[in-house]
């Protein structure tokens, strides 16, 4: 395996706000992995450091480049789409499809073009007459007409509606993604993304609470719903949370084997969302 | 690497449609104008007819010469003033509208350094606006030309020798060429504080640039009783070290002046030398290119979140 991204005690602290606090982890070659945390978790600043748009302390490779100080670099085999990062609206889009041919090495206008044809995009429309989700479209057309070894996509379906969000991951699926690339996607929407996931990444107060992959995931974590004694047995095994419903105790445990909890009542594997929750609220005992 | 900047400044002007509205309106004015005297010197026909017999028959060349100097530097002058407060509205706002229309990020995800985006914005303020008033100057003069030519001849006068043969080309556009960016290069100094400011700002940059400009001459009068800043800002303008000194006395005192061509020659008055020797041309290029370091640090270490 390759790492793409590789973090060493990595932190960004403003004034005594430490909002990525001293985190480790590594991103393979041709993963989708989904950082997945709280508002205020250090998400953002965690990806603004990796596209270069902030400094940080630590060591912090991305495709062999200091993503700040080689930013130019590593900007052309990167992509990115933040929830911030509207289009302006003055431009055109023959316009936007001219400026990023002038000035970005790998990208394919006739793929750009190709991709925008699927749609109602107009060339000599403005992106302030297009809608929201149109000015998704024409982003992720322009993002996946370019070669880039690196997708990084913060919050990009905020704000669509449902019809859009599945279309969106379903062109970045079929029409995108391959074993050279790799995709790193943040998003509050998590049930919508977790079948496209093949690692997850939770944070939470600028730390790292899981790294792992989905295919571990499911071996690590079980989930039981259990009543009466099955419960009462359960509850002896040490699960990371329990909550209630429709009278019945749904625990969630960690490092527990299938065995020890067969026979005890209804065995499942937790939604990433049903993980996410447990995981925070232990982080915050 | 040129292609690069290419695509940068073209894209100046697909947001900033004012760098090539602006020349074309002035343009339009100066020929409704032209048009506009046309038809009322209509009413004093017979005056006219004996102007353009006197202009072609008694009339010299120099005198000629004098009166369509005149007529385009005048033109010129409008182009300067229009553009020049075009450069500090446009300055003022290129490196703000991208953060206040939140498309900072998009610009940011292209292989663009903040360094290549700040530098762009300063050669369209110093090279591609003056350059468009250059060509705005050159298609207004020669539109108002044609325009005059057409009537004289509909009138009985020759074109070919009262207009087009008397025409000093060259040395106008030249002179008005050199006059534009050597403009644009002394008044850099302000460019820098307005991208500056522009890069730096998270409201109102007009304001935020001129009220330093405004209050400090007023706080070192009340406190320092001196006017050194106010000078050194407000007075720069005048002095730049472009024009050859005319000694006004000698010009006079032996009774009226004879006017030679040489005299008409706009060129003639520029000493390019004075310029680009003066001490105050390389401070103020200096103090550009130490603002416009601190718009690029400004943009790339800015939070934006």
């Amino acid at each position: 395996m390759t790492s793409l991204v590789t973090a060493r005690g990595v932190s960004k602290h403003f004034g005594p706000v430490r909002a990525v606090d001293n985190v480790s982890f590594e991103i393979e070659k041709g993963r989708i992995l989904g950082l997945i945390g709280p508002n205020g978790a250090g998400k953002t600043t965690l990806l603004k450091a990796l596209l270069g748009l902030t400094d940080c302390d630590g060591d912090l490779s991305v495709l062999g480049l200091d993503p700040f100080r080689q930013r130019k670099k590593l900007m052309q085999n990167i992509c990115f789409i933040a929830d911030v990062a509207v289009l302006p609206r003055w431009i055109k889009v023959s316009q936007v499809l001219d400026y990023v041919e002038a000035i970005h090495p790998n990208f394919s206008r006739s793929r750009a073009e190709e991709l925008l044809q699927q749609t109602k995009i107009k060339k000599d429309s403005k992106v302030k007459e297009l809608s929201k989700g149109m000015v998704t479209q024409l982003h992720l057309s322009i993002i996946m007409a370019i070669d880039a070894k690196l997708l990084v996509l913060d919050e990009p379906t905020l704000g669509l509606d449902i019809l859009f969000r599945k279309e969106f991951y379903a062109n970045l699926l079929n029409d995108y993604f391959d074993e050279e690339r790799t995709i790193l996607i943040t998003t509050h929407q998590v049930e919508e993304i977790e079948n496209l996931l093949t690692d997850i990444m939770f944070i939470n107060d600028g730390k790292i609470l899981l790294d792992s992959s989905m295919d571990l995931l499911s071996e690590k974590y079980i989930e039981l719903m259990a009543s009466g004694e099955g419960a009462q047995k359960a509850r002896g095994l040490g699960p990371i949370a329990e909550s209630e419903m429709f009278g019945k105790s749904v625990m969630l445990f960690e490092g527990v084997s299938r065995e020890h909890l067969e026979g005890l009542g209804e065995i499942r594997i937790p939604s990433v969302a049903d993980l996410f929750v447990a995981k925070i609220k232990e982080a915050r005992k | 690497m040129i292609n690069h900047y290419l695509a940068l400044v073209r894209r100046e002007l697909w947001e900033h449609r004012s760098i090539w509205v602006t020349p074309l309106a002035i343009a339009s004015v100066v020929t409704l104008g032209t048009l506009t005297a046309l038809v009322f010197s209509g009413k004093f026909a017979q005056e006219l007819d004996v102007a353009i017999f006197a202009a072609q028959n008694l009339a010299g060349d120099t005198e000629r010469r004098v009166v369509l100097t005149g007529f385009f530097f005048v033109s010129s002058q409008l182009f300067l003033l229009g553009l020049g407060v075009l450069t500090i509205f446009y300055a003022l706002d290129s490196l703000y509208a991208e953060r206040k229309d939140k498309s900072i990020l998009f610009w940011r995800s292209l292989p663009v350094t903040d360094a290549e985006t700040v530098i762009s914005k300063l050669l369209t303020a110093v090279v591609l606006i003056p350059a468009v008033a250059i060509v705005g100057i050159i298609g207004t003069h020669l539109l108002n030309l044609i325009v005059t030519s057409i009537w004289v001849s509909m009138k009985g006068g020759d074109a070919g020798t009262l207009i087009w043969g008397s025409v000093p080309f060259l040395d106008n556009w030249l002179a008005m060429a050199i006059a534009i960016f050597g403009m644009a290069i002394w008044m850099s100094p302000f460019l820098g504080w307005f991208l500056f400011v522009s890069a730096y700002t998270k409201r109102s940059p007009l304001l935020m640039a001129f009220l330093p400009l405004v209050l400090i001459p007023m706080l070192e009068g009340i406190f320092a009783r001196s006017t050194h800043f106010a000078e050194a800002v407000w007075g720069r303008g005048a002095k730049i070290p472009l024009f050859a000194d005319m000694d006004i006395e000698a010009f006079f005192e032996d009774g009226p002046p004879e006017i030679t061509k040489e005299m008409v020659s706009l060129l003639a008055h520029m000493d390019l030398g004075r310029f680009f020797t003066s001490i105050d041309t390389w401070l103020g290029v200096i103090v550009c290119a130490l603002l416009t370091t601190a718009a690029i640090y400004v943009r790339r270490f800015r939070d934006e979140s």
